[in-house]
């Protein structure tokens, strides 16, 4: 090993309250960057995770046409065929058809306008959260008829219980009227206020008599073996179903939230640069302060014959092996607590429930998102912040000659 | 000897310009990302309840007993003209309004969706609710004979509505029929009140009664000259119309999500100056500390001499404060005039703007300037500046005046 490297060993030793004090320091913000990282992407995950599960799918396959317009001419209507295509690819796990409609449901003393979709019980109940947030009575069964499975909300506007009669009346896929009266056989409550005060579902089988729609439906959902396929299995399908048709995933027609999450990224990371700021600054300063006082040291060593180069290279030893300790230290601390809370998730419950609802969560554990690359990619960070942070005082000191570094007060 | 104290505090200070420079601008970046960050967020967080106090709740919302449990229709306030009376004789009232609400379905011809019904009497919205701003296309109006109806964008884009498009909406009215109403689309509107945008119509409030068949209010929305009125205002009104069946929420009741927002930034306001004046109190004290080690013999000379200590520690607090100080000043100044900067022209985040949709956030945030920033700023610059004193005073304490002069 080089003299020069030694030194710089032996001068990291020597400044011991530089090296602390930078150790530390670098530790701390490195540990806070990855814990905050792994916080910000855990609570983002559980939203869009909460967002898709309740109800909307993973993969959704609808007529091109109908997110734009959402009419009865702009309907899937061969889902059969679809299915059938579909369920023959070896990364789909389960595919399920929906038709959704808007109907004005009424009893003897109240009417409200509510969505009314037609699903297939039991895939549907792989798909979505729709079974597991079963509150009264029972779930819908494949062989059901004139029996509604109703949001809790909605259920407490029409003020009916399970076993209560209500009616519908709406419009047919021909554009038929169309009516009935149904049975409450189930009340949900998935948490999310609007989707329980707005919604009513019935076996497809028995939706499809009244409603005109066997073999026709409005989405098709597909589940992926591996969920983070989506997008990837989503580009498949478009590729093998009709033309007419389009599969979009969860990434694609919930943009707008994955925007949001980005956003909300962004100012996440705005903060973490405050903190960062005043980090880099009192790196600076300590190293500043510890090499201007060997400032001396540093002119006998030039004196002597010692090329500027050397001294540079000296110095830059010295900040890479502090930094290096402080960011692997920093590195295992922010790891170990990140991993802690995703086995035992943060419950920001109690505090901010109301928030919560508003942005549509009904989960309020929130798992930090382990992911060591993103961990290591945090520490890299952090490492080239720390030398940056040393560059200025070592070129400032590399500037004076021998003479002048001597002679420095 | 205050003199001296300054004068020998201040050459302390230019002899080492360096250091001074640097520890001067990390205090005042630190200020300047602190204020900036804080007056952006909460500019977001008050533009929020602004909306909603504005498109809907007021400061006080005041509804028949039971409305806000069971929103039916037949749930209105029969005594209105009571309490408008009672209103108009209250100066602290900047505006009020009322409202009828109902919930109903909206139909085109393709197409239905549920939708929460506004009537409104445009004349007071403009005046309380401002509603005239938030027009996105159209006109604001409900046109000829009142046949007009004005939609949420979110709503408006589900539907492929336009203007000058028909819709049929129905509802329940108070006789438990089911009555339809066929309207013109006359505006869009965009509130940013997530509720509104989503489900919201407004129609005239004088059609909704007839079609509604109600003679009364659903809301009656109230804003203070001086908000903080409104806690002692909702007493009042409780008391006064004990025995009318009604129910009176604040803002804050009726939005809990938004208060909890408003409580969340302030508390990540505090955490964070905290956690940043606790490390620019590390970046300071290595500077003091430095300062003092190097002056050990001058402090000695000066102690040997019959200097007291207060007078040595006042020279040393003095450099810790004005460190402090000059970093507080230049961070409020160039903090304040970005904070002012971006109150009057906003921050642009349009580039996002169909995410800041999904949060119900403005496209353009204006900051504010709270007095509190500054004093926030003030005593956590005043405690780091003392906090890094500390260690530096005792080293020079415990040092003996003789030892380090001999050597």
């Amino acid at each position: 090993m080089s003299p020069h490297y030694i030194i710089a060993l032996k001068n990291i030793i020597r400044s011991k309250q530089r090296s602390i004090v930078t150790i530390v320091l670098s530790a701390v913000s490195t540990a806070i960057l990855i814990f905050s990282t792994a916080l910000m992407d855990g609570e983002h995950k559980v939203l869009l995770k909460s967002a898709v599960e309740i109800y909307p799918g993973y993969i959704q396959i609808t007529h091109k046409e109908f997110r734009e317009n959402p009419s009865f001419d702009n309907l899937i209507f061969d889902t059969n065929s679809v299915i059938n295509k579909i369920r023959q690819k070896d990364d789909v796990d389960t595919v399920t058809s929906r038709f959704e409609t808007f109907v004005l449901f009424a009893t003897d003393e109240k009417s409200v306008g509510a969505m009314l979709a037609g699903i297939e019980p039991e895939s549907e109940a792989k798909v979505s959260k729709l079974k597991k947030s079963l509150m009264e009575g029972s779930y819908l069964d494949s062989d059901d008829k004139n029996k509604v499975y109703i949001g809790s909300e909605l259920a407490n506007k029409l003020k009916v219980k399970v076993g209560d009669v209500i009616s519908f009346i709406g419009t047919a896929a021909d554009y038929s009227f169309c009516a009935d009266n149904v049975k409450v056989k189930g009340i949900f409550q998935s948490g999310l206020f609007e989707f329980d005060a707005n919604s009513a579902f019935l076996n497809k089988k028995y939706f499809d008599e009244i409603f005109v729609s066997s073999n026709i439906s409005t989405h098709i959902i597909v589940q992926p073996s591996v969920i983070e396929d989506s997008l990837d299995i989503s580009q498949d399908i478009s590729k093998s179903i009709d033309k007419e048709l389009t599969s979009k995933s969860w990434q694609e027609y919930m943009q707008a939230l994955v925007d949001a999450m980005e956003l909300d990224s962004v100012f996440g990371y705005i903060t973490l640069g405050i903190f960062f700021i005043v980090i880099f600054f009192v790196v600076l300063i300590y190293t500043l302060l510890s090499i201007f006082s060997r400032i001396k040291e540093i002119g006998v060593l030039r004196a002597i014959g010692t090329s500027p180069k050397e001294i540079l290279q000296m110095l830059m030893f010295e900040s890479v092996v502090l930094s290096f300790v402080s960011v692997a230290i920093g590195g295992i601390i922010g790891g170990a607590v990140a991993y802690y809370f995703n086995i035992n998730p943060i419950d920001f419950g109690s505090q901010f429930d109301e928030q919560f609802k508003q942005y549509g969560l009904v989960n309020t554990l929130f798992p930090t998102e382990f992911n060591l690359l993103v961990i290591f990619r945090d520490m890299a960070i952090m490492f080239f912040l720390n030398i940056l942070s040393t560059l200025y005082p070592i070129m400032k000191v590399n500037r004076y000659n021998p003479v002048e570094a001597m002679h420095h007060v | 000897m205050f003199d001296l104290i300054v004068k020998t505090a201040f050459l302390s200070l230019f002899r080492r310009k360096l250091r001074t420079f640097l520890v001067v601008f990390m205090v005042a970046s630190s200020l300047w990302g602190l204020m900036f960050m804080q007056g952006i967020y909460d500019g977001m967080i008050e533009q929020m309840i602004s909306n909603a106090i504005k498109s809907d709740s007021g400061e006080i919302s005041i509804y028949a007993k039971d409305f806000r449990r069971d929103k039916d229709v037949k749930q209105y306030i029969k005594n209105y003209k009571d309490i408008e009376d009672y209103i108009k004789q209250n100066e602290n009232i900047k505006s009020y309004t009322t409202r009828v609400l109902a919930s109903g379905i909206i139909a085109t011809a393709k197409y239905s969706k549920n939708a929460n019904i506004y009537a409104v009497d445009l004349e007071c919205e403009k005046e309380h609710a401002k509603l005239n701003g938030y027009i996105k296309e159209g006109i604001y109006g409900f046109g000829e004979k009142s046949k007009g109806i004005m939609i949420g964008f979110k709503l408006a884009k589900k539907l492929k509505l336009s203007l000058g498009k028909k819709v049929v909406l129905s509802s329940q009215n108070s006789d438990n029929e089911i009555t339809s109403a066929s309207l013109k689309v006359t505006a869009i509107i965009k509130t940013n009140n997530m509720g509104l945008d989503e489900n919201g119509v407004f129609i005239d409030i004088k059609k909704a009664k007839e079609f509604l068949n109600i003679k009364g209010v659903s809301q009656v929305s109230i804003v203070f000259k001086d908000p903080g009125y409104m806690y002692a205002f909702q007493k009042e009104i409780i008391r006064d119309f004990k025995s009318k069946r009604l129910e009176v929420f604040r803002w804050d009741q009726l939005y809990p999500a938004l208060m909890q927002s408003r409580k969340y930034m302030e508390m990540f306001g505090y955490i964070s100056y905290m956690i940043v004046f606790l490390m620019a109190t590390v970046g300071i004290f290595g500077v003091v500390l430095v300062s003092v080690l190097e002056r050990l013999r001058e402090f000695a000379i000066l102690r040997a001499v019959g200097t007291r200590f207060g007078i040595i520690s006042s020279i040393i607090f003095l450099e810790s404060f004005l460190l402090a100080m000059a970093g507080f000043i230049l961070g409020i100044i160039f903090g304040g005039g970005t904070l002012y900067y971006f109150s009057i022209y906003g921050l642009d985040l349009s580039a996002f703007s169909d995410a800041l949709d999904e949060f119900g956030m403005d496209a353009v945030t204006y900051a504010i300037i709270k007095a509190n920033y500054f004093i926030t700023a003030f005593l956590a610059v005043m405690s780091a500046t003392i906090l890094s004193i500390i260690v530096p005073l005792k080293i020079l304490y415990k040092s003996k005046p003789t030892e380090v002069i001999n050597g």
